[in-house]
């Protein structure tokens, strides 16, 4: 047993002997690596540990106590939806408890007023389908449709129907939240009553505390509840077909359709997104990299890499895409008219439409992010932007410029500058860097190249999504505050003083550059002597 | 094991087929026991530590690498997307298990006691396995097809047998039995006892051989697997290097509609559902032995033609019971690949009665929920376990062999 006996004892008499486990078996399918997300880099090898015992509860009240019990105890604990978030959601010191959320599987849904409140087990596919059900939708955010909905809310959220939809804390309604001491917080219209139909409370909107730009990955607390707004689409049904791997959902053509431009130069393509955005029209509008053409052609990884073997430097360069969805939200009649509007905007820019099967195999309900290992096996996203187009379109091509650099041991993708898209009808561009390699290779040159790019957006003034939980805070606070680093350790420090909730995150990414060496050699920025948190092995 | 992702593609329904809130999963172990460590994600996870031995086998080892009835849905949940080799991974661990002298489990191990010493799993006399054929059955003494007839349907569920073999002798298809059949091995072969499983997998592949069969047929889906896959698998040769087809009932029925040789005349006036056995469906792609290297990326060479349960027999049941005058058959929600295993096969029901039972009970619901009369499947094992778990449920639900329906449908 590595959980002092009598916390074990505690926890035990919550959720009973079945629910709770330190059995070495148990505990080790919990382990956060090798393969997936961010793993078999430095990071998941350094700072990640099989948890000291599991524990499955059911309800708030249970999540409550369990919290309870770890702060009288100091047992470090970190909440765990679906462990997909790779090493960031994995237990990083010894002898922690996971809370593993998956049993928290509640779903509602107020047919009044169009909102579901789901518990942190729920994932993004069962909340579209029952969505799609009652004639609405939400977007199902780029982790995937097997995200929690709830996780993916507090730290991503977005995805190409985000065009129309907008951006993910919008659609955060009343939220409950268990404290890092065991509090029960609830915000929006919770607060005062037992309708979350609504997201701001009184003062200070504490979404902000939820999520920020992003979230931080559970360091501040567990998150048991949430309602998200869910938004009307078009009444006809979406017709899934096909055996696995080769299923997708067939469109109603008159309501539902993608197509797909070759546009003529990089311009016209960032030009299209602000068109389409400022003529009020699509469902999604986005330019996603070039090889995931490749994967939907390919028939396995070998395909793959045939197909994607025969691009180069140039054929990248001169081969710009943007993918439009239009949906017809309120009738045909709308649908017609929205595919005017678009051939006019095309022919005036030049674009070729291609031949575009009638059928969605990705981002209506199956955000298929679980592809982007077939190539090579490994894969992170190393950052996000949102700005406006013209910034988060010139985002990917830095990116691109220092990955050269590090290629191999990344992917070889000739230059491909990532995926791009319009936010909010063009009033937001997003921008998002993926990077691949093969985990069995020496991955030296993908920790660092992780880490120069926060120096790299620095350089250029990116205001990207995870400088803060992601990199080296000493690093990127000074720089994007000056004093940000220390606002979130204040916030830290506020609710959680025993640094219980996710150790050592916030600074989980400045330890791992002190424990290894390997980054030693990057470190030009300073920090003090000891971090100001508590010692964890 | 080592790039499992957690994405647990192998736990949720496709998502493309994501039914909602309710019926959403298809990992028969992770539902009965719900920490990570019973998924294949958390399976691949503990293999690698066996395999580094950094883990000690300990009863809750074993129980999580033995209860599960390796259905495959976490395999071709998994070859949505990663194409890696989970149902393999998962049968490589009980190998290991037994290599290790630690596996099977003790009730496995009388089995192949059983197995031993009368030619099946029950233990019963082997002088009685033909004693399902009744005076009203005609059987060739040589014929193309051979029906190997199995242990269940040869011992407990008599009435499967004598459906097959009336369906045949109605088609007007001469049909001869093994001389002298024994167990096809199925419990051996997926307990990880591959040393005996092999031994009746040429015993038997002979058998037939000697016999001049072109065709063996089988009414049970466990078997079906066998013969189609793991016989092959065993012996390191390909499906269609055996010598002749392997065919279960549900095609030689399709086949005999569509030609004509069987007639369906016979009103079956029900509503009734059709549940996808995994043996014949996801688990059912011919095998095909490869070897090679790992090169750059992970690609592989020579190319792998990847098994992803899409050969299995989806259209043709439907086929069948679609074609059948007074029926009214409605889809379960989890069909095909996706479909929710009873919970029964694979040494399962025998070593974890209760998952078996639960499995069963959690597939009723959804039986339930669309409102079937009856419920088919074209396996003794699940058609066994869900008339229990219908019994100790007290539900109105009639339970019903493929072979029974189509038999019910022909003149007399």
């Amino acid at each position: 047993m590595t959980i002092a006996r009598e916390a074990y004892k505690a926890l035990e008499a919550i959720v009973g002997p079945k629910y709770l486990s330190d059995d070495p078996a148990i505990c080790e399918g919990y382990r956060s690596g090798p393969g997936g997300y961010e793993n078999g880099l430095g990071y998941e090898r350094v700072m990640t540990k099989i948890p000291g015992a599991v524990i499955l509860p059911r309800t708030t009240e249970e999540v409550q106590k369990i919290v309870k019990i770890c702060n009288r105890y100091k047992v470090p604990y970190v909440p765990y939806s679906t462990g997909f978030y790779g090493p960031r959601s994995h237990c990083h010191v010894e002898n922690e408890l996971i809370v593993d959320l998956k049993r928290l599987n509640d779903f509602e849904f107020d047919e009044k007023h169009w909102y579901a409140v789901v518990g942190t087990g729920f994932i993004y596919a069962q909340l579209q389908q029952e969505s799609l059900n009652r004639g609405g939708y939400v977007v199902i955010g780029g982790g995937g449709a097997q995200a929690s909905v709830i996780a993916n809310l507090i730290g991503d959220g977005w995805s190409p129907l985000s065009h129309r939809i907008g951006l993910p804390h919008r659609r955060i309604l009343g939220t409950e939240m268990v404290l890092p001491d065991g509090e029960l917080l609830k915000t929006g219209s919770l607060a005062v009553g037992d309708d979350p139909f609504w997201g701001d409370g009184f003062g200070p909107d504490l979404r902000g505390l939820l999520r920020g730009y992003t979230g931080l990955r559970g360091c501040l607390g567990i998150v048991t509840k949430m309602a998200v707004k869910v938004l009307p689409f078009q009444p006809e049904k979406l017709q899934p077909t096909g055996i696995a791997p080769n299923t997708a959902l067939a469109l109603p053509e008159k309501r539902v359709k993608w197509i797909n431009y070759v546009m003529p130069s990089k311009a016209a393509q960032v030009k299209a997104m602000y068109e389409i955005g400022k003529a009020e029209i699509g469902g999604a509008v986005t330019k996603v990299p070039l090889f995931w053409r490749a994967i939907a052609k390919a028939e396995d990884k070998e395909e793959f890499w045939e197909l994607w073997g025969k691009e180069n430097a140039e054929t990248v360069k001169n081969f710009h895409i943007v993918r439009v969805l239009l949906i017809g939200f309120t009738s045909e009649e709308q649908m017609v008219y929205d595919e005017n509007v678009l051939n006019d905007i095309m022919q005036e820019l030049g674009a070729q439409p291609r031949r575009t099967k009638p059928s969605d195999e990705s981002w209506i309900k199956n955000a298929d992010s679980a592809g982007m290992w077939l190539m090579c096996g490994s894969y992170v996203s190393v950052d996000y932007v949102i700005e406006t187009l013209k910034q988060a379109t010139e985002h990917g091509e830095v990116y691109a410029e220092l990955k050269k650099k590090y290629t191999p041991p990344l992917m070889p993708d000739y230059g491909d500058p990532g995926w791009f898209q319009s936010f909010e009808l063009g009033y937001q561009g997003y921008s998002e860097f993926l990077i691949y390699w093969d985990q069995d290779e020496d991955t030296t040159g993908v920790d660092h190249f992780y880490l120069e790019t926060a120096k790299m957006n620095i350089k250029h003034g990116f205001y990207t999504a995870l400088i803060g939980p992601h990199q080296p805070m000493y690093l990127t606070g000074p720089k994007y505050g000056p004093n940000y680093h220390e606002w979130m350790l204040k916030i830290k420090d506020e609710f959680d003083p025993l640094w219980v909730c996710h150790p050592p995150v916030p600074l989980a990414h400045d330890e791992f550059v002190e424990r290894a060496p390997w980054m030693h050699q990057l470190k030009d920025w300073k920090t003090p002597k000891e971090f100001p948190m508590p010692k964890w092995k | 094991m080592r790039h499992c992702i957690k994405c647990k593609g192998c736990y949720w329904v496709d998502h493309t087929y994501q039914p909602g809130a309710r019926f959403a999963t298809r990992c028969p172990s992770n539902v009965w026991n719900d920490f990570d460590s019973y998924g294949a994600f958390g399976k691949m996870r503990i293999g690698l530590a066996v395999d580094e031995k950094r883990i000690e086998w300990t009863p809750s080892l074993l129980e999580i690498i033995y209860a599960d009835p390796l259905c495959g849905a976490c395999d071709v949940g998994c070859k949505r997307n990663l194409d890696l080799e989970i149902e393999l991974t998962l049968e490589a661990l009980r190998v290991k298990a037994v290599q290790d002298g630690k596996g099977p489990l003790p009730v496995h191990k009388k089995i192949a006691k059983n197995i031993d010493t009368t030619h099946n799993l029950y233990g019963a006399p082997h002088e009685g396995r033909k004693k399902w054929v009744t005076n009203d059955i005609q059987v060739a003494k040589k014929a193309d097809l051979l029906y190997f007839v199995g242990c269940t349907a040869s011992y407990q569920s008599k009435e499967i047998a004598q459906a097959t073999a009336k369906i045949l002798n109605g088609s007007q298809t001469p049909f001869m039995l093994m001389p002298d059949e024994w167990c096809c091995g199925n419990t051996l072969q997926s307990v990880g006892m591959l040393d005996e499983a092999r031994a009746l997998a040429k015993r038997n592949i002979e058998m037939v051989k000697s016999a001049g069969a072109k065709t063996v047929l089988l009414s049970c889906a466990e078997g079906y697997r066998m013969w189609k896959v793991e016989y092959p698998k065993l012996l390191n040769i390909a499906t269609a290097d055996l010598g002749f087809d392997v065919v279960h009932l549900i095609e030689f029925v399709d086949d005999a509609f569509k030609k004509g040789t069987i007639k369906p005349t016979k009103p079956v006036d029900m509503r009734l559902t059709y549940h996808d056995s995994c043996s014949i469906s996801r688990l059912a792609d011919p095998w095909k032995p490869w070897s090679g290297e790992r090169g750059w990326m992970g690609t592989v060479s020579p190319r792998l033609q990847r098994r992803r349960g899409t050969h299995g027999l989806y259209a043709q049941p439907r086929n069948v019971i679609t074609s059948i005058p007074g029926v009214k058959f409605v889809e379960m929600i989890r069909t095909r690949e996706n479909a929710f295993c009873c919970g029964a096969g694979r040494g399962t029901k025998e070593a974890f009665p209760d998952l078996a039972t639960s499995s069963a009970k959690h597939r009723l619901e959804e039986v339930k929920e669309i409102g079937a009369e009856a419920l088919v499947s074209a396996c003794p094992w699940c058609k066994a376990n869900f008339a229990q778990a219908v019994k100790e449920n007290g539900d109105n639900v009639k339970v019903m062999d493929f072979s029974e329906l189509v038999l019910a449908s022909m003149e007399a």
